[in-house]
C-alpha cells in the first residue's frame, strides 16, 4: 500500500504540458516530479522509483516526421527495458495529446498483454488540416477496464492538436478494440444525454474535431492500465477554466471535472501498489 | 568513412480511412484565396540524407524514422511519382519545393536527430534536408506552373521545381551549404572627406549618419585610444571592420532608439507653440513612470532590462515585453513572424536572472485580405501576408508551449506597404531564488564566464535588420531572412530555467539585434568590461569572418554568465538537455570591450564610448491640423442593413478561424479565453490567467490599438489605445491599483529629408502621441514599464510611397484578485442592460465613416475623433465597475470600440445567442448616428441580473450609467431610438455574417 504515490512526469525535447500535468497529480494527492527523458535514457534515474508515469502533451521534436514519432523512438529503443518492467509491475501510464501520440508510436497503445513495442495504430493529421484549440464533450465506455476512467460518464475539456485522427489498418482491428472495451472515450454531441452519446456514426466537425474513426478520442491497452487520449483533462482541472464559468454561479470549489481521471489513478496506486 | 546521399520519400497510403490531408489543404487554400477548383492534390514528403550510412541500411529502417508504417508508404532512392501503382493517373502538374541551402530546415533537423537515434554512427557531418512535392490532377488549363509554384513557396528562402503534364517529375537534389569565405579583419580608413564617410556607411549597410561617422572618426584621433590600441596590436588610428560593425549595431536606431532620444524643436501652427523637447522617451515615458514608482512598491525593474518587472505578490514577480517584427514579416511572412514571437519569448527569458514565458499576445496590422487593387513590386498580397504571419506565430507559440491569450488583427490599405507584427510575451519568476538572490537583478562579477547557449552562429541573420526591402530580390542571400526553430529554443528554455532555479546564473540576456556584439556588450556594462574570443563560437558553417560572427543575429541563442565554480554543473545541465553551451567570453573590469579571434585582437572599444558615445539627433517637428472632408452620411440603407455590413467588415468580423489555431490554453491557466459565450464564439475582451495551479489569483492582459484616428490626430489615437486596453482590463475585473503598460510605437519615418518631405509633420504626430500617452497614463496610474519603437515603416519613394498610419499599440497587464470573479461579453438570460459612459458626437475616423466613404455613401471621414478630456472621470467609473465585478454583481461586460454601441450589443447577443431590446436614447447631445455608431471612449455595456440590480446601482451611484434595456428570450436584437425602431436583426443571421467574412479556411 502506497500512501502518496510518486508520479514521473516526462519533460524535455518540446514536451510542454509537463508543469500542469505535474500540478494536477499533486492536487490529486500524489507527489509528482518532472523528469527529463534523458535522465531515464542515461539510466541516471529509473522508472521503478515511480508508481505512475505521465507522458504529457506538447510538440516533442516539433512533431516533425509525424507527431510523437521521434520521442516514441527514444522510448522504444532507449527505455524499452524500464518501460517493460514498469508495465509488468502493473503500474499505470497516461499519455495526453502528444503523450498519447508517443504511446501509440511506441506500440504501448493499443498494445498487447505484454508490450512488444510494435506500432499497430496511428494518429494522423486532422481532416480539417488545421491545428485547433476548442472544447469538446467526451463520453466514456462504462464497461472499459481502464483504471483511469472508472465512474466517469461525461466530461468537457479542450482538444489542442493538429494530428488527432485515430486510424488503424483495418476495420476488424477497430472491432476487436471495441469488443475489448479498449475504446475508452469518444467525442459526443453535447446535446445528448450524458452516457448516451457514444456512436460509431461519423459525427460532424467540430463535435468530432479531427475526423477520428468512430469518433475515438482515447484508448487503453488490454490491461486497462495504459491510457491515452487526445483531449486535455488536465486543462479542465479547475472550474474557472471552463469556457462557460461566467455563465454559472461562482463556485467555492476550485477543482473541476478533469480531476477525476488523475484522482482515479492516484487511488488505484494507493490501493494496488 | 565515405559519405553518400540517400533519398527517402513518403506519401499517405490510399484506401479506406486514409486521406492526404496536406494535399487537401493546398486544394482548399487555392479555392479560398483564388477561387480555383482543383480535382485532387497529392503530397509527397522527401528526405535527402547526407551521411555515412548506405542506402540499403537506411531502407531497412525507413519505417522506423521517416515513414509511419500504418499510414504512409516509403521508398528509398526512387521517386514515388515514378511508381505507377501509387500514382496511376497522369498528373497535370508537379511542384517540388525545398529550402535553399543554409535556410533553417526544422523537419530536416528533427529527422537528423531521429536518424542518429537509430544510426549513432551516421558521421559527424551528417545532415538531412527535406522537400515536399505536390501532384495536381484536374487543374484548370489556364493555370501556369510559375504562378502555381509562387503560391506555394517563397523564392527568398525556398526553391521550387516544376514539371508539366507528360514531363518526367522534378527531382530536387541535395545541395550542401557553401562554406563562407573567411576574410581577415580589414582596417577602414576614416581620415577621408565627409562624402566618403557617408559612402562607407551606405555601402557597408551601417545606417550611420554623418555626425555619427564623424564621432567615430574623432575617437580614433584620441592619443590615449591610439596608445591602448598599439598595445594589443591593432591599427592605431583607424577602426577594424569588426569595430565599425559593432558600433553600427550598438548605435543603430533599433538598439539606441535615437529618434525617441532626439532633441526636438516642436512647432504647433494651431496654437503657436514653439518649444524644445530633450528626448520624448525621457520626458513622456520615463519621467512619468519614475514619478509613479515613488508612490508604489511593486515596480521592481523598469526600462533597463529586457522587459519591465512588477511584483505580483510576495512570492512571484511578473514581466511583459512586446516587440515588432515588421520588415522581416514583409519579406517572409512566415519566418519573420515566427522569429518575432520566439524572439520576444527570449526577451522574457533574458529578464532578471531568467523569467518563464507564460503567455503570448499578438496584434497584427495588414492590408485588407480582399484587396483587389494593384500591388507594388516585391510585396505580397495581404491574404498571403496574413496566412504566413499567422502560421509563423502559430508554430512559434504552439511549439513553444506558450498560450496565445489575447490579440487583434487590424486592417487598413496602407499596411499593404508594411505589415505590422506585434508580438508580446508575459513572464513569471519567483521573486527570490533558493540562494536568496532577488531574481529581477542581474549580478555578474569580473571573472564570470560568459556562455553562448542554444543555436549556432550562421550566415543567416547577418544584417537581417538593415536590409531594405527594395534591395531584396529572388536572388537575395538567405541571410536577409531567418526561420525560427522553436524546439531548439524550447530545450534551451527548459535548461536555463533549471539552471536559474539551482542558482547557476549571474547574468543573462538574449541574442537579438546585433548578436553577440549587443548581448555581451550590454551585459559588460555591469562589470565594466569583457573579453570575447570569436574563435570559440560554434558556427553553422565554417569560414565566417570575425565581424560576421560578432554581429550575426542567428536565432535561438542566449548569453549567460556563470561563476567559474559553477561551470561544471552548468555544462552538465546543458548536456542533459542536449543544448549546446559554449564558453565564449569572460567579464572583466578593464573598461574595455575586447574582442579576439583566437590569438589576435580584432576589436577594442571603451565600454563607455560603445554605449554612450552616440551623438544626440536634432530634429524638427511641425504640427498643422490635417483637413478631411466631414463625415456626412447620405446612405439610403437602413441601420439594420448597415449593421449587417459593419459586422462583416474585416476590422470588426470574427477572427475565430485564425485565433482557434493558436493554443490559448496550454499551462492550464486561461480563465477567460479569446472566445466566450454559449457557443464559444463571442469575442473575449482581456485575457485572464491563473498561472499558479490550484490558486485563483490572477493576471490580466489586454491591448488597445486605434491607428486610423491618426488620420485626424495621432494624440487622440494614443489616448484611444490606452483607454481601450484599460476598458478591456476593466471588463475582466482587474485590480486597477496594480497594472502596468507597454507602449509600442510603429511610425513612418519622421525625419525630414528628400525621401520624406513630410517628416516634420510625422514627427509632430509622434510628439502629440507621446504627450497624450503621458497624460492618460498619469491619470489612470498606469506606469509604462517597457516599450519599443519601429520608426521606418514606409515602402518605396516619391509618388508611390506608402506610409503606414502612425500606430501605437498599448498593452496592459496587471493583477486580478480572483479569476472566478470576472465577466465575459456574452449576455446571459434575464439581464438588464446598462451603458457606462456617454456617447458623444464623435464619428471622425470611425469604422462607419470609412465604410461609407469607401462605398461613396459619405464624402469623408472628417469630424471629431474620440477625445478623452477628463480621464479621471473615466477612472472613477472604471474603479466602481471593477469593484462590482470583484463582488460578483455582474458577469457580463463588453467595451464599445470600433462600430460603437451597435456593434458591441450585437456581439453580446451573438455570444449569448439571445435577443435584446434596448433604447439608445440617452444623455448628451449626440445624434442618432453618434449614439449608434460613434466610438466615444470610456464606454462599457454591462448586463446585470435582476437580483443584483439594486446593489449594482448603489455601487455605481454618481457615475454616468444609463439603463438601455433587457435581454429577451427571442432571437432578435431590437434597437430603439425613443419611439422609433432603428434596428431589428436576427441573432443567428448576425452571427453568420460576423463569423464568415474572415473565414478563409475553405471548409473543414
Amino acid at each position: 500500500m502506497v500512501n502518496i504515490p510518486k508520479v514521473a512526469v516526462l519533460f524535455g525535447f518540446g514536451i510542454n504540458c509537463d508543469r500542469e500535468t505535474a500540478a494536477v497529480f499533486e492536487l490529486a494527492g500524489a507527489q509528482s516530479e518532472r523528469v527529463h527523458v534523458n535522465n531515464f535514457v542515461n539510466n541516471e534515474r529509473d522508472l521503478s522509483e515511480f508508481h505512475i508515469l505521465a507522458v504529457p502533451g506538447g510538440f516533442s521534436f516539433g512533431d516533425h516526421l509525424g507527431s510523437g514519432r521521434l520521442l516514441g523512438n527514444r522510448m522504444r529503443f532507449a527505455m524499452r527495458k524500464q518501460l517493460s518492467e514498469f508495465v509488468a509491475a502493473g503500474k499505470p501510464i497516461i499519455g495526453i495529446c502528444n503523450g498519447f501520440q508517443v504511446l501509440v508510436k511506441t506500440g504501448l497503445l493499443p498494445g498487447r498483454e505484454k508490450p512488444d513495442f510494435e506500432q499497430s495504430a496511428s494518429l494522423t493529421l486532422n481532416n480539417s488540416g488545421r491545428y485547433e484549440d476548442r472544447w469538446i464533450t467526451l463520453d466514456f465506455d462504462p464497461n472499459s477496464k481502464c483504471i483511469w476512467t472508472k465512474g466517469i460518464t461525461r466530461i468537457e475539456c479542450p482538444v489542442r492538436h493538429g494530428e488527432g485522427r485515430f486510424v488503424m489498418p483495418s476495420i476488424t482491428d477497430l472491432d476487436t478494440l471495441e469488443k475489448n472495451h479498449q475504446i475508452v472515450t469518444r467525442y459526443v454531441d453535447p446535446s445528448t444525454e450524458p452516457g448516451k452519446g457514444i456512436t460509431n456514426e461519423d459525427l460532424p466537425f467540430p463535435i468530432c474535431p479531427n475526423g477520428s474513426i468512430r469518433n475515438i478520442a482515447g484508448i487503453c491497452d488490454p490491461t486497462g492500465l495504459i491510457f491515452g487520449l487526445m483531449p486535455h483533462p488536465e486543462a479542465a482541472y479547475a472550474n474557472f477554466l471552463h469556457p462557460h464559468h461566467t455563465r454559472k454561479e461562482i463556485q467555492e470549489e476550485i477543482l473541476g471535472e478533469g480531476m477525476k481521471i488523475f484522482q482515479n489513478a492516484v487511488n488505484y496506486a494507493k490501493s494496488n501498489l | 568513412m565515405s559519405t553518400n546521399v540517400v533519398r527517402i520519400e513518403t506519401t499517405p497510403k490510399r484506401g479506406e480511412g486514409m486521406r492526404d490531408v496536406r494535399g487537401d489543404s493546398v486544394k482548399r487554400q487555392l479555392l479560398a484565396d483564388h477561387g480555383i477548383k482543383i480535382g485532387n492534390v497529392r503530397s509527397i514528403v522527401g528526405f535527402l540524407i547526407f551521411s555515412e550510412i548506405d542506402a540499403e541500411k537506411i531502407a531497412q529502417r525507413a519505417d522506423d524514422v521517416f515513414a509511419d508504417p500504418i499510414i504512409e508508404e516509403s521508398t528509398t532512392n526512387k521517386l514515388h511519382l515514378d511508381d505507377i501503382n501509387l500514382f496511376p493517373d497522369p498528373l497535370d502538374m508537379v511542384v517540388t519545393i525545398g529550402f535553399k541551402p543554409g535556410v533553417t530546415d526544422n523537419p530536416g533537423k528533427a529527422a537528423l536527430d531521429g536518424f542518429r537515434t537509430i544510426f549513432p554512427d551516421a558521421g559527424p557531418e551528417a545532415n538531412i534536408s527535406t522537400y515536399i512535392t505536390y501532384g495536381f490532377t484536374g487543374l484548370p488549363s489556364n493555370i501556369e506552373g510559375d504562378w502555381l509554384s509562387k503560391q506555394l513557396h517563397n523564392g527568398l528562402i525556398e526553391r521550387a521545381l516544376i514539371s508539366s503534364k507528360g514531363q518526367p517529375p522534378p527531382k530536387i537534389e541535395y545541395t550542401p551549404v557553401e562554406p563562407s569565405s573567411y576574410a581577415k579583419p580589414a582596417t577602414i580608413n576614416l581620415e577621408v572627406s565627409d562624402d566618403e564617410l557617408l559612402k562607407i556607411s551606405d555601402e557597408g549597410l551601417l545606417a550611420l549618419n554623418l555626425e555619427e561617422m564623424q564621432t567615430i572618426q574623432s575617437h580614433y584621433r584620441n592619443l590615449d585610444v591610439r596608445k591602448s590600441r598599439e598595445a594589443v596590436g591593432l591599427p592605431q588610428n583607424a577602426p577594424t571592420d569588426v569595430e565599425l560593425e559593432c558600433l553600427a549595431q550598438t548605435w543603430s536606431e533599433h538598439c539606441k532608439h535615437k529618434i525617441f532620444a532626439a532633441h526636438i524643436n516642436h512647432i504647433d501652427k494651431e496654437t503657436g507653440e514653439n518649444s524644445e523637447i530633450d528626448s520624448l522617451f525621457k520626458t513622456h515615458i520615463m519621467t512619468p513612470t519614475l514619478d509613479m514608482k515613488k508612490e508604489v512598491d511593486w515596480l521592481l525593474s523598469v526600462f533597463h532590462d529586457n522587459s519591465g518587472v512588477i511584483a505580483w505578490d510576495e512570492n512571484w514577480s511578473v514581466c511583459m515585453k512586446a516587440e515588432t517584427h515588421n520588415s522581416p514579416s514583409a519579406l517572409d511572412p512566415y519566418g519573420g513572424a515566427m522569429t518575432g514571437i520566439v524572439g520576444v519569448n527570449r526577451d522574457i527569458l533574458g529578464t532578471g536572472l531568467g523569467a518563464r514565458p507564460i503567455a503570448n499576445t499578438d496584434v497584427f496590422c495588414f492590408g485588407p485580405p480582399t484587396w483587389k487593387g494593384d500591388l507594388p513590386d516585391n510585396l505580397f498580397h495581404p491574404s498571403r501576408v496574413l496566412r504566413g504571419v499567422h502560421a509563423g506565430v502559430r508554430v512559434g507559440g504552439n511549439e513553444s508551449g506558450i498560450p496565445t491569450v489575447n490579440g487583434a488583427i487590424v486592417f487598413d490599405d496602407r499596411y499593404i506597404g508594411k505589415p505590422l507584427v506585434y508580438c508580446g510575451t508575459i513572464g513569471i519568476m519567483p521573486r527570490q531564488l533558493s540562494d536568496g538572490r532577488e531574481s529581477h537583478e542581474k549580478n555578474p562579477q569580473p571573472g564570470d564566464r560568459v556562455y553562448m547557449v542554444g543555436g549556432r552562429v550562421g550566415y543567416d541573420g547577418i544584417h537581417g535588420a538593415t536590409f531594405s526591402s527594395l534591395e531584396l530580390t529572388e536572388e537575395s542571400p538567405s541571410s536577409a531572412v531567418q526561420i525560427g526553430d522553436p524546439i531548439t529554443q524550447k530545450k534551451m528554455i527548459d535548461m536555463i530555467l533549471e539552471a536559474r532555479d539551482i542558482g547557476l546564473i549571474t547574468c543573462i540576456t538574449d541574442n537579438g539585434a546585433g548578436g553577440l556584439s549587443s548581448s555581451i556588450g550590454e551585459m559588460a556594462e555591469y562589470t565594466n568590461g569583457c573579453k570575447i574570443d570569436l574563435g570559440k563560437v560554434p558556427l553553422k558553417q565554417a569560414g565566417l569572418s570575425s565581424w560576421e560572427i560578432l554581429v550575426s543575429e542567428s536565432q535561438e541563442r542566449m548569453t549567460v554568465a556563470v561563476k567559474e565554480s559553477d561551470v561544471t554543473k552548468f555544462e552538465a545541465l546543458a548536456k542533459l538537455h542536449e543544448v549546446e553551451a559554449t564558453w565564449v567570453a569572460d567579464f572583466t573590469n578593464t573598461g574595455l570591450f575586447h574582442v579576439t579571434h583566437d590569438d589576435d585582437t580584432v576589436a577594442l572599444l571603451p565600454i563607455e564610448f560603445l554605449h554612450d558615445g552616440v551623438p544626440q539627433l536634432r530634429l524638427e517637428s511641425e504640427w498643422k491640423k490635417p483637413t478631411h472632408e466631414e463625415f456626412i452620411p447620405h446612405s439610403n440603407a437602413s441601420h439594420t442593413d448597415l449593421l449587417m455590413r459593419m459586422l462583416s467588415r474585416p476590422n470588426i468580423a470574427s477572427k475565430e478561424t485564425w485565433v482557434r489555431q493558436y493554443d490559448h490554453e496550454v499551462i492550464a491557466q486561461t480563465a477567460v479565453k479569446p472566445f466566450v459565450g454559449i457557443e464559444n464564439d463571442g469575442p473575449g475582451d482581456a485575457g485572464v490567467l491563473a498561472p499558479i495551479h490550484g490558486s485563483t489569483r490572477g493576471l490580466v492582459v489586454s491591448n488597445g490599438i486605434s491607428p486610423r484616428y491618426s488620420d485626424i490626430d495621432a494624440g487622440a489615437m494614443a489616448a484611444a489605445a490606452v483607454d481601450e486596453a484599460m476598458r478591456n482590463a476593466v471588463c475582466a475585473g482587474a485590480d486597477l491599483s496594480k497594472i502596468a503598460g507597454l507602449d509600442n510605437f510603429c511610425w513612418p519615418d519622421p525625419i525630414e529629408s528628400a525621401k520624406t518631405p513630410d517628416g516634420k509633420f510625422k514627427l509632430a504626430q509622434l510628439v502629440r502621441a507621446n504627450r497624450e500617452l503621458e497624460r492618460i497614463c498619469r491619470a489612470y496610474f498606469v506606469p509604462c514599464i517597457s516599450g519599443k519603437d519601429s520608426m521606418k515603416n514606409d515602402y518605396g519613394t516619391g509618388e508611390n510611397k506608402i506610409s503606414i498610419p502612425p500606430t501605437l499599440l498599448f498593452s496592459l497587464f496587471g493583477n486580478h484578485p480572483d479569476v472566478r470573479y470576472t465577466t465575459t461579453s456574452d449576455l446571459k438570460p434575464g439581464e438588464s442592460i446598462y451603458l457606462l459612459g456617454e456617447s458623444k458626437q464623435e464619428l471622425g475616423a470611425s469604422e462607419i465613416s470609412f465604410m461609407l466613404k469607401e462605398s461613396n455613401e459619405a464624402n469623408g471621414i472628417g469630424g471629431t475623433v474620440p477625445q478623452l478630456p477628463y480621464p479621471e472621470i473615466n477612472l472613477a467609473s472604471y474603479k466602481s465597475l471593477t469593484k462590482a465585478i470583484q463582488n460578483g454583481l455582474i458577469r457580463t461586460a463588453h467595451d464599445c470600440s470600433e462600430g460603437g454601441v451597435a456593434i458591441a450589443i450585437a456581439e453580446m447577443c451573438i455570444g449569448g445567442r439571445c435577443g435584446a431590446e434596448i433604447d439608445i436614447d440617452g444623455p448628451g447631445n449626440a445624434d442618432l448616428w453618434g449614439r449608434l455608431w460613434g466610438e466615444s471612449l470610456g464606454r462599457i455595456i454591462v448586463g446585470v441580473k435582476q437580483e443584483n440590480r439594486e446593489r449594482f446601482l448603489a455601487m455605481m451611484k454618481g457615475h454616468n450609467l444609463t439603463y438601455m434595456g433587457e435581454t429577451t428570450d427571442g432571437d432578435n436584437l431590437l434597437i430603439w431610438d425613443g419611439d422609433e425602431l432603428i434596428i431589428e436583426a436576427n441573432t443567428e443571421e448576425m452571427a453568420s455574417v460576423w463569423k464568415n467574412s474572415l473565414d478563409m479556411t475553405g471548409g473543414n
